[in-house]
């Protein structure tokens, strides 16, 4: 997703946010509007705080809230938090030091560097979560060695000297940069939680908790990851350009690893889950520090070393009880916004435009040096139902994940509607109207049924489809084994595929249940949706299908009606085996 | 020709600590699919505990070691990092393995790194300290150079070198001919399928940790008296080894390996070599290998890196 996409999208959950705050003004909404409001009267209450600290601390849980979206939203473990903060904090040390910038576009400026910055290193996201770790972790050495290496750029051990400016037209004094902080703060926890909630968010979440799955509904993985990860460092940048100059000294020391660990720390202290954790997260270690610096000065250690022990102690002890953090933990305490769901309208008709046939011309697929498939060809015209059957190893979640585009064939063409599909991506052939449903039941265990198909308008024309209308705002682990199976169908069917290929959907089904399933089957098929069923159960084919294809050793022994091919002697007991249809 | 074979020597005198520990980071990965952050400090809590030991807190002269003491002191630093090890493996790691969260052990892994570095830096307040050498080195040669082709190198260097190559080659036979290593392979295999045909895997995963700990803590001594040490001295090494383990994307441990050695060289070529005028020197020494690396990650991952669409 472009920046300009980015943007635009949080504008438009921006004001739908607004307007359903305004519908759901609640006791949760005072509470908080009040907290705000003595927030930004703290400075002029006389109590003596060190505005500097409290201005910084603040900038810095600007910077964990968006981290948030990163670990939180995306569940990305991202290590290199800290390693944005101090690019956008130099870039706009250096534009204010050595180019004369005023603040404002100087912080702007080193939010793009970090945008930047993320954006190019972004290309992890695509990886493995371990790998997405030790990634981040090296980029935040690189940042610090990098500073630390080239004084000609960082000031060296000294620091660069950041000269006064002004902030929205007032003297950048530590309550002035409070003050703003505060306003950025409620700013990002906003946009944050607007993102969240929305198309986006839910995307997200599905590619946290299934990334498997939510690809094979055509959620497009590393673009999402990828707008998350810039987003956050974006986000951090802005807050490292401006508190660069509360700091008055960009000092290379400040933003060590340990600055991207304790963000992480704050992030999962404050609970990642919420919107609000990191915040929390942040003023939750700003308290302990009240405690401990004294303590620290008591038993005469050194402050820093002794801030870090802290910090790894109370993760190692949030992990120890579960690892929720401060506000999950909370939650059964806490008022609560009254949380509706937008409004969804059921629509009428499925997609438009002429319906496509599926042909599939010599697929051929080996691994190693066994061939799963030799050669497969098969039509499906608009609106058929036909089974793929046969033995285990035959090769038909193959011929699947083909078709689907999970896997690359050596050879062969996947054509659909006169296109050639061969190469296009899973969200490609989504988009054109090729789904699939993955063997497992449904995995997105925190959502509702409704939002699993991932909030498209669709969604409840696809639960109506399958019989579940009236358990739209279940959350998904409520429902029966074979409910979650129907809100996979859903999901698939929620992308209005032309194509519909159904990986054994009977597969743990009991004998009673096959008849619903049949029934939904058939639903889908009249409604004009064509099925590839790939099927075990013979009963369930009988059922289903109109047509049979028979698939043994990677090759199509057998073709025809249902009547026809059961009829077969020779293909029942070579590869039916003793079932009879 | 004089430099390129100081920065050769040199180079692969570093890079067989890297590769010691890229392959003991690649083996953990290979073992459990996680990666332990941690690696670098839990060397280095043995590193200090070596240096407690030999000579408590003050600074130290080089030829400060006498041979028995110097063995007492290795022991306990040994079982120090042997035991934090395998201590880590058992209270962060492995309980969040089977909950497949990745956070939890992301986030153990590097608070046990952070705290380790705060306990020695509480306890070991100068900035760095010189390790007492137990081997007389300095007497070789001409204060320990010796010249080779015109270029003057470290006689320890070819010790390390030597000690590195052993270590590497002994843990590789060790995972290729014995009932152990058999049985870690299986575990990498397929950790489940190992568990029932009754291998301890729990047992033999946390027997890991602690033996790349170790392995990699010798090679870490052997080079300790050629240059200061401090609180950073662990964890800059862990460093080097996660990015020549990842600059082969986790692979077999051996392969990791001969990354850190590669790592090594380069990293002395940068900060030496002079092409006609034209010189990077030290200031791009650690930083280019780094940047190199990560790009290399995140423009061309293996199959095996990118998260698993099925």
């Amino acid at each position: 997703m472009t920046a300009a996409a980015l943007a635009r999208t949080t504008g438009a959950e921006l004001r739908r946010a607004a307007g359903e705050a305004r519908g759901a003004w609640s006791p949760a909404a005072w509470v908080a509007a009040v907290a705000l409001a003595i927030g930004l009267l703290v400075p002029f209450l006389g109590l003596g705080l060190r505005m500097d600290a409290l201005a910084s601390t603040v900038y810095l849980a600007v910077a964990a809230t968006g981290l948030g979206l990163t670990v939180g939203a995306a569940g990305l473990p991202s290590l290199g938090a800290g390693a944005f903060v101090a690019i956008g904090a130099f870039t706009s040390a250096l534009l204010m030091a050595r180019a004369g910038w005023p603040l404002e576009p100087a912080a702007l400026c080193g939010a793009l560097a970090a945008l930047a910055a993320g954006l190019i290193s972004g290309g992890v996201v695509r990886l493995r979560p371990a790998f997405v770790a030790v990634s981040t972790w090296l980029l935040a050495w690189l940042v610090w060695l990098f500073l630390f290496a080239f004084p000609s750029v960082s000031g060296g051990s000294q620091g660069l000297i950041v000269p006064e400016r002004t902030l929205l037209g007032l003297s950048a004094t530590p309550t002035v940069h409070y003050e703003a902080a505060l306003v950025l703060l409620v700013l990002s926890l906003l946009a944050i939680a607007a993102v969240r909630r929305g198309a986006f968010g839910l995307e997200l979440s599905a590619l946290r908790q299934h990334p498997p799955l939510a690809t094979s509904l055509g959620v497009p993985l590393a673009r999402r990851r990828l707008g998350a990860f810039a987003a956050s460092a974006a986000i951090a940048g802005l807050a490292g350009g401006l508190s660069v100059q509360l700091a008055a000294v960009a000092d290379p020391a400040a933003y060590d690893p340990f600055l991207s660990f304790k963000l992480l720390v704050a992030v999962l202290l404050g609970g990642a889950a919420a919107t609000l954790g990191p915040a929390v997260g942040v003023a939750a270690l700003g308290l302990i520090g009240l405690v401990s610096d004294p303590l620290a000065r008591l038993l005469q250690l050194p402050l820093e070393r002794f801030d870090t022990a802290v910090a790894a102690f109370l993760l190692l002890f949030v992990l120890a009880l579960g690892g929720d953090g401060i506000i999950p933990w909370l939650s059964p305490w806490l008022p609560r916004f009254r949380r509706t769901r937008p409004p969804v309208t059921p629509r009428q008709g499925g997609r438009s435009g002429t319906r496509a046939a599926l042909k599939v011309e010599g697929l051929t697929k080996a691994f190693g040096g066994v061939v799963a498939l030799d050669g497969l060809s098969l039509e499906l015209a608009p609106g058929e139902t036909a089974a793929l059957v046969g033995p285990n190893g035959s090769g038909k979640t193959t011929a699947l994940r083909l078709i689907s585009g999970a896997m690359q064939p050596d050879g062969g063409r996947v054509l659909f509607g006169g296109r050639d599909l061969t190469e296009a991506p899973t969200r490609e052939r989504v988009r054109l109207g090729v789904a699939r449903t993955l063997q497992t039941t449904s995995a997105f265990t925190e959502l509702t049924a409704l939002e699993e198909p991932v909030a498209r308008a669709a969604a409840l024309n696809a639960l109506a489809l399958v019989g579940l209308e009236q358990q739209a705002d279940v959350p998904i682990p409520e429902l029966t084994s074979s409910q979650r199976r129907l809100v996979g169908l859903a999901s698939a069917l929620a992308t209005e595929p032309h194509v519909l290929l159904v990986d054994e959907p009977a597969a743990g089904v009991g004998a009673e249940e096959l008849e619903p399933l049949a029934r939904v089957l058939a639903e889908i098929g009249r409604q004009g949706v064509a099925v590839l069923l790939v099927e075990h159960n013979l009963r369930l084919v009988r059922m289903a299908a109109e047509r049979m294809i028979v698939l043994a050793a990677g090759e199509v022994v057998a073709e025809g009606t249902v009547a026809e091919v059961g009829e077969s002697e020779l293909v029942r007991q070579a590869y039916l085996g003793a079932q009879r249809l | 020709m004089t430099i390129a074979l100081q920065v050769l020597i040199s180079g692969l005198a570093a890079g067989g600590v890297y590769g010691l520990f890229a392959a003991g980071h690649s083996l953990i990965y290979r073992l459990t699919g996680i990666v332990n952050f941690a690696f670098g400090d839990l060397v280095g809590l043995g590193i200090f505990a070596t240096l407690l030991v030999l000579a408590g807190t003050s600074p130290v002269t080089q030829a400060g070691a006498h041979e028995p003491r110097f063995l007492l002191a290795l022991v306990v630093g040994l079982a120090c990092c042997v035991g934090a090890s395998a201590a880590t493996y058992f209270g962060l790691v492995q309980p969040y393995l089977g909950r497949g969260s990745t956070i939890g052990w992301v986030a153990g892994t590097v608070a046990v790194a952070f705290a380790i570095r705060a306990a020695i830096g509480a306890v070991f307040q100068r900035s760095s300290y010189v390790f007492p050498d137990p081997l007389p080195f300095h007497r070789v040669g001409r204060a320990g150079f010796v010249g080779i082709g015109g270029a003057q190198v470290q006689a320890r260097a070819f010790f390390v070198i030597g000690l590195a190559l052993a270590l590497a080659l002994g843990s590789a036979w060790l995972l290729e001919r014995t009932r152990f290593g058999r049985a870690l392979r299986a575990v990498a295999d397929d950790g489940e399928g190992a568990r029932i045909v009754g291998v301890p895997v729990d047992l033999f995963v946390g027997l890991a940790f602690g033996l790349v700990g170790a392995l990699a803590m010798l090679a870490a001594i052997a080079a300790a008296p050629g240059e200061a040490v401090s609180s950073n001295t662990g964890t800059l090494l862990g460093l080097k080894g996660l990015v020549a383990a990842l600059a082969v994307r986790f692979g077999p441990p051996l392969y990791a390996f001969v990354a850190g050695l590669v790592l090594g060289v380069v990293e002395a070529a940068i900060a030496n070599v002079h092409l006609g005028g034209w010189q990077l020197g030290p200031a791009y020494r650690e930083v280019l290998p780094l940047l190199f690396v990560l790009l290399f990650i995140s423009v061309w991952p293996s199959r095996e890196a990118l998260e698993e669409r099925e």
